[in-house]
């Protein structure tokens, strides 16, 4: 997912669900926030490096391919954009060492998202905004794993978009290339990914890496065969998933609010979006690469107010002006206290499910 | 690329460097040595990609080709280890066809990457330049001092072109 849907949309969300102008904008900017807190970033502002939410590119690059970076990289991908699905899966006859990766495959619906939602609950609008990242990325992100696996995370090139769900004659081939200059031509069908690289743990086999894009993109739905499934072909619907996720976030903010008295998995809210789903629905299946424009008008006609873009600079000087002890009452700091407990609670209950990967059970802190 | 990977290419690349020049100090017994290594080398990553295969890969669509890639390295280990009573033509052979492998690789995966519209012409330089010095070293094969001689100036090249290639961008998905 993109600013589109973690920003714009999620404002949108958060106004239907009941919350003011001002929240909205706190909830939207943390959400997005999750894209942009990266190790850098809390050095310069002085910070603890351990809240990072995601990694630059560089950073990525620079990643080693021992177990300790792995750790790294799998507590930050794991927690904040690849939620697991089941980290008790099972499949039989398999060796721990594949399934400790099998058991990060993300998908919505979780145990661990209604705990996500939950820990958000009594907290700051920052919390909130960054359930809402993670939860709206399990849709999106479904299938893929938060940690490099080529056993897993590879796609091979007979990929499909599906133009008529009804009439599969006219599904068209996907043209995937590695050029770094060539941006994606939905027209053209021609889409960039991660090149193949057989090595299980090189970070170019991090995500949806291989699969290019496409998952970010609303209006896509296409066919293909994961790496894990057992040579079944995987049908992946964005419209309908970004909706499912648009109705969830909505259902676990009046949870967050208080409006309801418990967030439940497989609910969503489809009565509070009702007055505008065709417009949604409409924003969701347009062909375009982002959407930002659609969502902030819808979100303006939803409030009548201006919507003001991401500044990622906007909240740094507070933080870096307050003093030592105050720095927590801040925006960035509520918003790095939010994060560092999400991601401790992510990785104790991965670490407790007998998986190393994303951290050693006596490393995590209480 | 990762910093590893990177590091992992340069101190590959300064290997072969220093297997050329033992190659051209003494033509007559340098290669030995070499074939000892290049036989080592391929056994262990043969061994690697076996476990891997056993372990992991099985379970992955297309994970054969991590089967096959181990059997043919394993094998071509094994095979670099018994060459060392054999005639020095045909153990020169060996390294030529490991060469020329090496070459019509690189050409394959530049065609590849053709398609894909991505970079491909330095690696279809290296694939075209190895197998000329192939082809070089066969004619000259009578002559062993000079095919060595070529030989090793075509690891050198080699070489040079692997430390290039550690030291490009390379491209991968950012994920958001």
């Amino acid at each position: 997912m993109q600013i589109d849907f973690h920003y714009y949309a999620t404002y949108a969300a958060a106004y239907l669900a009941g919350y003011s102008h001002k929240e909205c904008m706190d909830i939207s900017y943390s959400a997005f926030m999750v894209d942009q807190c990266s190790k850098t970033l809390l050095k310069k502002l002085g910070a603890d490096t351990s809240a990072a939410t995601t990694m630059l590119q560089l950073e990525m690059m620079d990643a080693g391919g021992d177990i300790i970076s792995l750790q790294e990289i799998t507590a930050i991908w794991s927690s904040f954009h690849f939620l697991p699905k089941d980290l008790y899966a099972q499949k039989s006859k398999h060796p721990k060492r594949y399934m400790h990766k099998y058991r990060l495959i993300c998908g919505p619906d979780s145990e661990l998202v209604k705990k996500t939602v939950e820990l958000a609950k009594g907290s700051s609008l920052q919390a909130a905004g960054i359930a809402m990242h993670v939860l709206a990325d399990t849709w999106a992100h479904a299938y893929f794993a938060g940690t490099p696996s080529l056993v897993i995370n590879n796609v091979d090139n007979d990929i499909y978009e599906i133009t008529d769900p009804d009439d599969r004659l006219t599904d068209r081939r996907i043209v995937f290339n590695h050029n770094p200059a060539s941006p994606d031509d939905p027209e053209k069908n021609s889409y960039t990914n991660s090149m193949y690289v057989n090595n299980e743990n090189s970070v170019m086999n991090l995500g949806h890496g291989r699969a290019g894009h496409l998952p970010d993109y609303s209006f896509m739905r296409y066919r293909y065969m994961p790496a894990w499934d057992d040579y079944r072909m995987m049908i992946k619907d964005n419209p309908r998933d970004y909706h499912n996720a648009f109705c969830q976030m909505i259902h676990a903010l009046k949870y967050l609010r208080g409006l309801t008295d418990s967030f439940e998995t497989g609910v969503y809210d489809t009565d509070a979006v009702s007055p505008y789903d065709e417009r949604i629905r409409q924003i969701l299946g347009r062909r375009q690469l982002l959407a930002s424009d659609d969502w902030k008008q819808f979100a303006h006609d939803l409030s009548n107010e201006d919507i003001e873009d991401f500044d990622i600079d906007k909240y740094q000087d507070e933080y870096l002006m307050a003093v030592a002890g105050k720095r927590p009452d801040t925006f960035l700091g509520r918003f790095i206290d939010a994060a560092s407990a999400h991601k401790k609670m992510v990785c104790t209950q991965i670490a407790a499910s007998k998986n190393p990967l994303a951290g050693f059970a006596g490393k995590i802190k209480e | 690329m990762t910093r590893f990977q990177r590091a992992k290419e340069i101190i590959y690349a300064l290997l072969i460097m220093i297997a050329a020049v033992a190659m051209i100090a003494d033509p007559g017994e340098g290669y030995k040595i070499i074939i000892g290594i290049i036989g080592l080398y391929f056994t262990v990553l043969g061994i690697i990609r076996l476990y891997y295969y056993f372990t992991m890969a099985r379970f992955m669509v297309g994970g054969r080709r991590s089967l096959y890639t181990g059997i043919i390295m394993f094998d071509f280990g094994l095979l670099a280890g018994t060459l060392t009573n054999v005639p020095h033509y045909y153990i020169f052979l060996y390294l030529i066809g490991l060469h020329a492998f090496g070459g019509a690789v690189d050409i394959l995966r530049s065609l590849e990457s053709y398609r894909y519209k991505a970079s491909w012409k330095l690696k279809m330089t290296h694939g075209l330049i190895d197998i000329a010095v192939a082809i070089v070293c066969v004619i000259f094969l009578k002559n062993i001092n000079v095919a060595v001689f070529v030989y090793a100036i075509g690891l050198l090249y080699s070489a040079f072109l692997r430390i290039i290639g550690a030291c490009r961008k390379t491209k991968f998905i950012y994920i958001q």
